[in-house]
């Protein structure tokens, strides 16, 4: 049905792609700790929309007319934080799929990969990046939780630069216990302060995984010759783009994005390289794997 | 080309609106968005002012619109007449009418109709005659303006002799007697005596007017007589004038028409009945005019004075509503 991209980006509604990614998916992506929910028995709790059909009490049900679902005594030890760039560069559509963008392929990564925490019980929380500012939704659980992150992903629109490294250094006090962030940006900027914190919390024992986001367009240097181009970041220059300019441009992109592998392997961060055309569940399964698995 | 309110070409600057509106600055170069412009070799801004006119077709059309629409409050006039006769259609035919174009040496001149307000038509639509052109008024008789007319056109009023009596067909063939409508309301026994009363004032004034008498009131009743003492006429009758029988003489304004009153309706002796009359036909009828003596006026300045009461030529109103149509369908096929 939503094969591509291309069909992917046409759907509104969030919760409807993230199914769809996910179940293309499987499970048993991220081992969480615990087994799932119910194990060990702890309340009954009233039905409320969105808990899971397998977890009511039909027993319960049959007996008292009401729906009951089992809650579990489980506490995850990992929480997952998701950090998505939504900088105005991440506007880029993709000059060969209408409706596509780094935005939108950011966002809908992230929001599948909160779901995927849902599921397993995990903790998870969101930071949106975006205008000079952090927006924060603390982590926590459930499905009413995963609805809030879904509200506030979709809320999210490109614009601004990039909060200074004080800002970021501000929000970044959540990480106690161990955690899992997974950061969605398009890389350009870097050094930049965000590639430092998340250096930061990689020195702290996090396990810190970038999604760097490119168009096919800018990898292979296809967009039109002889227009003007403006960086949405950096003000009012202009730049020319000519068919002599091509191998130049390349080997500049070439170089920064070789600089940013080389950081991410010196600090030992997995960097997962995507081009937003991709088919978004092969991606996220490279993002989401285990990188010690990966490792001879 | 004169115009009529020359104040009004102070507009024109107006113009200069659409010729703003369509003249347009391009951009030689476009500029897009790119995230990673910033790898590209940075290029000096390449704007330039390039005077462009867009829709010339389109600008045409506003600018004529204008144009015309100035010219038509301005009223601008060509004038393109010469040396006219202005003749009364009863003196068409006569001979002194000949004789007097002649005399004047405007044979060769055009012909109109006198019109009814001659003094004002001329001050209004003077501006249609050339400077040098004449004016030559032949007429019965003219009746005097409060002042003196000053036109910029020289003018000789010639009034036709008075038409010898012996000449004068008979009255009776001459002119059908006028009909005024009155209503009497009367006792039986004092029925006759108005009767009698307006069959008299038939006789007068050589038998111009003939009185019809009726019972109620129409849209040309002119007159009515109430002759009852102790009760009032119907609401719903309405006329100019009333006589009424009441017990004081004089004379009231009601909402039915004015109303004279008098205790002793109708009158008894003749000289009553001529001072009743009098009365009635000085109260009708409106005062004549003083009459205009014969003569030849100068003309009393080069150009026509502005004024007000000139109007622009309908075509040119139409040309403005047909520019107008144009102008609006040209937009909308642009816009599509």
């Amino acid at each position: 049905m939503l094969e591509t991209p291309a069909l992917l980006a046409h759907s509104a509604d969030l919760e409807l792609v993230i199914r769809h990614v996910l179940a293309g998916l499987g499970h048993g992506i991220h081992a969480g700790r615990e087994r799932g929910a119910g194990v060990e028995f702890s309340e009954y709790r009233a039905y409320a929309p969105g808990d899971e059909w397998r977890r009511v009490d039909w027993k319960l049900l049959a007996r008292a007319d009401r729906y009951y679902v089992r809650e579990a005594e489980r506490d995850s030890h990992v929480a997952t934080w998701l950090v998505l760039d939504a900088t105005a560069s991440m506007a880029e559509p993709s000059r060969r799929v209408d409706g596509l963008s780094k935005h939108w392929y950011a966002r809908t990564a992230l929001a599948c990969v909160a779901a995927i925490a849902q599921r397993q019980g995990d903790a998870f929380g969101l930071l949106v990046v975006s205008n000079g500012k952090v927006e924060f939704t603390p982590a926590s659980r459930g499905p009413r939780h995963l609805q809030r992150v879904l509200a506030a992903l979709q809320r999210a629109t490109p614009s601004g630069v990039l909060p200074d490294a004080e800002t970021l250094r501000a929000s970044l006090h959540f990480a106690r216990s161990q955690s899992m962030l997974f950061a969605a940006t398009d890389a350009l900027d870097w050094p930049s302060p965000l590639g430092e914190a998340l250096v930061r919390l990689r020195h702290m024992r996090h396990d810190v995984r970038l999604l760097a986001l490119r168009t096919e367009a800018e990898a292979e240097a296809d967009f039109a010759t002889g227009h003007a181009y403006r960086d949405p970041e950096a003000g009012a220059g202009l730049h020319s783009f000519t068919r002599a300019d091509r191998d130049a441009y390349s080997a500049a992109l070439e170089s920064h994005f070789a600089a940013v592998r080389t950081a991410c392997r010196q600090h030992d961060v997995p960097l997962c390289e995507a081009r937003i055309e991709q088919p978004l569940g092969e991606i996220l399964r490279k993002w989401l794997r285990n990188p010690e698995a990966r490792r001879p | 080309m004169t115009s009529m309110q020359p104040l009004w070409w102070f507009a024109l600057p107006v113009l200069l609106l659409p010729v703003w509106w369509h003249m347009r600055k391009r951009e030689r170069t476009r500029t897009d968005l790119l995230a990673t412009a910033r790898f590209l070799p940075a290029a000096a801004p390449q704007q330039q002012r390039v005077l462009r006119w867009t829709d010339v077709l389109l600008l045409l059309v506003r600018l004529a619109l204008l144009a015309t629409l100035i010219a038509w409050l301005a009223v601008v006039a060509m004038p393109w007449k010469g040396d006219t006769v202005f003749i009364d259609p009863s003196l068409e035919t006569s001979p002194w009418a000949a004789q007097q174009v002649q005399s004047a040496g405007m044979g060769a001149a055009a012909r109109e109709p006198l019109p009814a307000d001659l003094w004002n038509w001329l001050a209004r639509n003077e501006h249609e005659w050339r400077p040098g052109a004449r004016f030559l008024i032949l007429a019965p008789g003219a009746a005097m303006p409060a002042l003196p007319p000053r036109l910029a056109h020289a003018t000789d009023l010639r009034l036709a002799p008075p038409p010898a009596a012996a000449s004068e067909p008979p009255a009776a063939t001459r002119m059908q007697p006028r009909e005024r409508h009155i209503v009497v309301s009367a006792p039986a026994e004092r029925l006759p005596r108005w009767q009698a009363l307006f069959t008299a004032f038939g006789t007068a004034a050589d038998g111009a007017n003939r009185y019809v008498l009726s019972d109620t009131p129409t849209a040309v009743t002119e007159l009515i007589v109430w002759d009852h003492a102790d009760t009032d006429p119907p609401a719903s009758w309405k006329a100019p004038l009333w006589w009424r029988t009441t017990n004081t003489n004089g004379q009231t304004q009601t909402p039915q028409g004015l109303t004279w009153t008098a205790p002793q309706w109708p009158v008894q002796d003749v000289d009553a009945a001529r001072a009743l009359y009098e009365r009635w036909q000085a109260a009708i009828a409106p005062a004549p005019a003083y009459p205009m003596r014969a003569q030849a006026l100068k003309a009393e300045r080069s150009h026509p004075l502005p004024t007000p009461l000139a109007r622009s030529p309908e075509w040119l109103a139409l040309a403005l509503l047909a520019l107008f149509v144009i102008e609006r369908i040209l937009t909308h096929a642009r816009r599509r």
